[in-house]
């Protein structure tokens, strides 16, 4: 079922059926997709995703390159066959969200109509990326954004090849980030594309025997919550991601983080990243050496630890286990833990010097996204949108005050000459004459408003007009300021170093050797 | 990869004043660390790595110094203050609880009992040592440094006022001082960035660690080791295959960066002799990958090379310098014609996951290569950048008909060439390597469908993403780095979805123009230029646009005393523009959404306008 090599490391050319696809609506509005071709009890188009910018059928995503514009089509969503109250719900309440689990779908009809391309609406079909999938994945935890996973990989010189801890697996954003870091090939295939030219075939086989067997980076993932391990799991599946991490339902302040697995080394970690509420319970686990008792417990035993720590982890006898380091004992480990209070850092920081961990440093991650945008303003802006209509200049608003003068002289002028007309006819009917003739008047008023400055309305008419023969995307300033909203505090990212045992004897042949 | 120190590699040495010193640990060589003593190279070769070694007192000046490993404990001891200057584990522990601070703080009745600096004297003459004496200790001094702090402590006639927080930070800086420590770092991107950034940051155009991971992380780079290059559906274009595209003005680093992620940056290890030796079997981690046996194989290759390309055997110079450089002879390869040839391994000649490095100069500039191994003057066939490496000048990609080196050698036939003196012979295999790695290097890169494009330049960005956008594949990612916001905030607004409006407008304008009248050549050149100037860049081919920075701020953490850091480094803040390219449907889109009902605004939304 899952694709031979994950979209995310290997997308190909174009979508593929029964493989993740991502409909990209807006900048940070994302519709992830399991592509099916199968057809659908609700539509007659086969499966469809509906958004406020269309709806498209799977069967206009599939084999598509990917990157293309796609054109919504149009689909019947008021009168779906077979269509039970339940689901409608789903649908509305959740909108395109609802349609994502189409693999309940049962196929009934067999038949996929060819839908009709809609008249507007569109959206691009992207191929899964951790980045687009941290902006669009279910939340089920608190999710470790890009800014912050990018820097702890950076930190923590996380490489192909190497062996990743991750425990607090959460919501996935990370197992995703760093499945595509530490990937160099999967193991079990080696290099499945390998015979794709017949010369590479008699390179392998001379390389076979030169080179020890390369080491596959893996990622070994602990969730404690159960419901969530699994749907990571079910995740990480479909996405063809699972061959290279592995995911344990576990509590590690009890367990630890060894894995029973075909390498009796697993996990032979290289880097650890603990996004766990008291990670200086799980240091305990994270050493070449048993840790002395005395150690564990003064650390364990501190009283401000959180009651929700598991009582179990201390009355389980566990005496017979012998120990085992989950550490690659041939490398400095690397060690980060993530966490949002100031007193969680200290408690960890003060476990991490009684552990002997090295090169203690935190650090918090300031990011911010900017928008830019160009600013009008001006007087010419007057009744457009997006634009500021006041004056641009002090000339500017000099002479919109001149203006305003002018027309108030004038008119305060054709308001005294109707006055006084008014006072002449009444005088003249007095004295019983006929009134002058209005006409000529008229035409005075008209020729006196003629030479005046534009009134509002004919202001605002000008505007409209003038503006359509504008350029206004490169009118205005060109300004860029930090975004509405902004992540002040994400958590404090606390890295060590551990590294390689080195005993008397180690530095007694490496003197032998080199001295 | 990493864990101990081998001979002949770059390392850092980090100096108790924070300092980074990069050396290379050629065996039986003196190091010196000014000030802080000299010692031998094989007292560190063979050892791990992020040891901290301490100079040992000794009798005889003269003598070989000795090193002693500081053990962990000992150096947190200091780092936490003068309460544990016995490192007991046990006292190490309950140290950080906040039950020690808060006793110092207040007493049981309420009564404030911590010593405060009330009575703190600011006085240099508090220091009865004078400079000349301490200059006599230090001189004196062959140990650790240890006792030089020891005796200006015991001099200071404030010691005993000093509260414990002064105390301890007076004690540490003293011990940044004076303490004959250095601890041993491997050479790897982030302490590469560190240590440029102290020295020349406007060589790496201010970049930061976070930038650096931010790049990698938009970029979307992932070693491309089982990646496969497919061809497009126009049946010409080549699309994927792990391929980045780099413009690289920082000398190399952002090209280091992104090789460490794809898994080339380190010379595969020649452990297997050393380490067999005493049982120690290495796990190898992150050996560098990819698909061709090329970049695998250890310094005497056998497998045959990979290419499809029609190289010959040429039974002469093995390494092949770029682009015509002096012929310096090679250093690591063996010379003598009479010696079982080394088949020659075609540089640049991985067809996956590979970087493409433009520039702008004759060469590139890749000098902080050369600090894993990778010299990109005189390449070592065995380093895995060698073939996955591949660089092309503007001119070469632009107008390759140009560029004298893409024009194909005259072939000299077999028999005229056994006739020519060897010399001769060499430069003539050397001149067709050169046309064949140009040739293959540019042909492929103008073939396009990379899978991203990665441009750290102090060149006009614009101009780049018009000559390099359209080579990135469909849902590939385009990522721009800069110190500065200004160039990155007017590239945002050529891709605007105002400007990209009024670009869709004016195609379709064109084109009913064109049918409409045809003859008046004049006008529609004056358009053409026109629209040169509004749309240099096609707004269609990159989505979503947008403009990010971060920045990490460093904290201290210890007992009592977590804050951020006071001061830190300025400078650049260095912005990140993203996009991803996509393939725009060819006539007129509608856009939906957002009609009616609600006032509709600029800026809103990226999708709405085709």
């Amino acid at each position: 079922m899952a694709p031979a090599v994950s979209p995310f490391l290997d997308p190909g050319t174009s979508s593929s059926a029964n493989s993740l696809g991502i409909l990209q609506l807006k900048r940070d509005h994302l519709i992830p997709t399991v592509l099916s071709d199968a057809s659908s009890t609700e539509y007659a188009e086969g499966n469809v995703v509906n958004t406020r910018f269309g709806s498209f059928t799977h069967n206009s995503l599939i084999d598509k390159p990917w990157g293309t514009q796609i054109l919504a089509s149009v689909v019947d969503t008021g009168s779906r066959g077979g269509r039970s109250k339940k689901r409608k719900r789903e649908a509305n309440g959740e909108g395109p969200a609802a349609e994502d689990a189409a693999g309940s779908e049962e196929p009934v009809r067999g038949i996929v109509k060819a839908a009709t391309t809609a008249s507007s609406g569109f959206a691009h079909l992207v191929p899964p990326t951790p980045e687009t999938w941290t902006l669009c994945l279910p939340h089920r935890t608190q999710v470790v954004y890009t800014p912050d996973y990018s820097f702890i990989i950076q930190k923590t010189r996380l490489r192909p090849g190497d062996h990743i801890i991750e425990a607090g697996a959460g919501s996935g954003s990370f197992t995703h980030a760093v499945a595509r870091t530490v990937f160099n090939g999967y193991s079990g295939l080696e290099a499945p594309e390998e015979d794709k030219d017949g010369q590479e075939a008699n390179g392998t086989t001379s390389r076979k025997r030169k080179r020890r067997q390369q080491r596959h980076g893996h990622v070994y993932s602990f969730e404690y919550h159960k419901p969530r391990a699994e749907q990571l799991r079910e995740e990480l599946v479909s996405h063809g991601l699972d061959p290279l991490v592995t995911v344990t339902n576990r509590d590690v302040y009890a367990d630890g983080f060894c894995v029973d697995t075909e390498d009796e080394n697993a996990p032979n970690a290289d880097v650890i990243f603990l996004d766990l509420p008291a990670p200086w319970l799980a240091l305990k686990h994270l050493t070449r050496s048993p840790p002395p008792p005395a150690v564990v417990k003064s650390i364990a035993s501190d009283p401000s630890t959180p009651t929700a720590e598991p009582t179990t982890s201390t009355s389980t006898p566990q005496a017979p286990k012998p120990f085992r380091s989950p550490l690659n004992p041939k490398t400095t480990t690397r060690l980060c833990t993530f966490s949002p209070c100031i007193e969680q850092v200290q408690k960890t920081v003060a476990a991490m010097r009684s552990y002997g961990w090295l090169d203690i440093e935190m650090f918090t991650m300031e990011h911010k996204r900017l928008e830019v945008r160009r600013e009008r303003v001006g007087l010419a802006e007057e009744g457009l949108r997006g634009a500021n209509p006041s004056p641009a200049t002090v000339q500017e608003a000099v002479q919109r005050l001149r203006d305003v003068e002018d027309r108030a002289k004038v008119f305060h002028g054709l308001q005294k000459e109707k006055q006084e007309q008014v006072m002449r006819r009444a005088e003249a009917k007095k004295r019983g004459e006929k009134a002058p003739a209005a006409e000529s008047e008229a035409d005075g008023q008209k020729k006196k408003t003629e030479g005046l400055p534009p009134s509002k309305h004919d202001r605002l008419e000008r505007a409209k007009k003038e503006s359509e023969s504008r350029a206004l995307f490169k009118e205005g300033r060109l300004v860029c300021r930090t975004e509405p909203e902004i992540k002040t505090h994400t958590s404090y990212l606390v890295f060590a170093v551990l590294p390689v045992q080195w005993t008397a004897e180690d530095e007694e042949k490496a003197r032998r050797k080199w001295e | 990869m990493h864990s101990h120190v081998r001979p002949s590699t770059h390392i850092a040495l980090r100096l108790p004043s924070g300092i980074l010193k990069l050396v290379e640990t050629t065996p039986n060589t003196n190091i010196n660390l000014g000030k802080f003593g000299t010692f031998n190279s094989n007292q560190i070769i063979g050892r791990p790595y992020r040891l901290t070694y301490e100079f040992l007192e000794q009798e005889d000046p003269k003598a070989q110094p000795k090193l002693r490993v500081v053990p962990a404990a000992e150096l947190h001891a200091e780092a936490l203050g003068s309460d544990h200057a016995a490192p007991a584990e046990a006292k190490d522990d309950d140290a950080p609880a906040e039950g020690g601070v808060a006793y110092d703080i207040v007493g049981e009745d309420g009564e404030v009992i911590m010593r405060n600096n009330r009575l703190t004297v600011d006085d240099p003459s508090r220091q009865t040592l004078s400079m000349d004496e301490i200059e006599e200790l230090k001189k004196a001094g062959s140990g650790s440094g240890k006792d030089i702090i020891e005796k200006i402590m015991a001099s200071h006639l404030g010691i005993e006022e000093k509260t414990r927080f002064s105390l301890a930070k007076y004690t540490l800086r003293k011990s940044r001082k004076y303490l004959k420590r250095f601890t041993v770092l491997p050479l790897d991107i982030p302490i590469l960035t560190e240590y440029v950034t102290e020295k020349e940051a406007y060589r790496i155009m201010e970049l930061r660690d976070d930038s650096l991971g931010l790049i990698c992380s938009w970029a979307n780079i992932h070693s491309g080791a089982t990646s496969r290059v497919m061809t497009a559906e126009d049946g010409a274009s080549q699309i994927g295959g792990g391929r980045w595209l780099v413009v690289d003005d920082t000398g190399g680093l952002v090209t280091a960066a992104l090789a460490e992620r794809m898994g080339i940056l380190y010379p595969p290890t020649e452990e297997v002799s050393s380490e067999s030796e005493d049982g120690n079997e290495e796990g190898l981690p992150a050996e560098p990958n990819g698909d061709t046996p090329a970049n695998t194989t250890p310094a005497a290759p056998t497998a045959p090379p990979t290419t499809t390309t029609d190289d010959t055997h040429m039974p002469d110079a093995t390494t092949d310098t770029i682009a015509g450089a002096p012929n310096g002879p090679s250093t690591s390869q063996p010379r003598n014609p009479r010696k079982p040839r080394q088949q020659h391994i075609p540089q640049s000649s991985a067809t996956t996951n590979t970087l493409t490095v433009l520039h702008s100069n004759n060469q590139p500039n890749l000098s902080h290569l050369k600090y894993f191994g990778f010299d990109s003057g005189d390449p070592t066939p065995s380093h895995p950048l060698y073939t996955h490496l591949k660089a092309l000048s503007w001119l070469q990609l632009l107008s390759p008909t140009d560029d004298p080196t893409y024009f194909e050698p005259e072939v000299i036939p077999e028999d005229t060439l056994n006739t020519l003196k060897s010399s001769k012979r060499g430069n003539y295999y050397r001149k067709r390597r050169r046309w064949e790695r140009t040739k293959r290097v540019v042909d492929e890169t103008r073939m396009g469908g990379f899978d991203g494009l990665v441009v750290a330049s102090s060149m006009e960005p614009v101009t780049i993403l018009k000559e390099c956008v359209p080579l990135v594949k469909g849902g590939g990612q385009v990522v721009v780095y800069s110190p500065n916001v200004e160039p990155l905030v007017q590239l945002c607004d050529y891709y605007s979805k105002e400007r990209r409006t009024a670009y869709i407008a004016s195609q379709f304008g064109q084109q009913n123009g064109k049918r409409k009248q045809n003859g008046v050549d004049e006008e529609e050149d004056e358009v053409e230029a026109d629209d040169e100037d509004n749309f240099p860049v096609n707004p269609t081919l990159l989505l979503a646009p947008s403009l990010q920075t971060a920045r990490a701020r460093q904290w201290q953490v210890l007992p009592g005393r977590t804050h951020a850091h006071m001061t830190s480094k300025g400078g650049a803040e260095g912005y990140l523009f993203t996009a991803t390219r996509v393939l725009p449907i060819e006539g007129k889109v509608e856009a939906r959404g957002l009609r009616g009902g609600k006032k509709r605004k600029t800026g809103t939304d990226t999708s709405t306008p085709a």
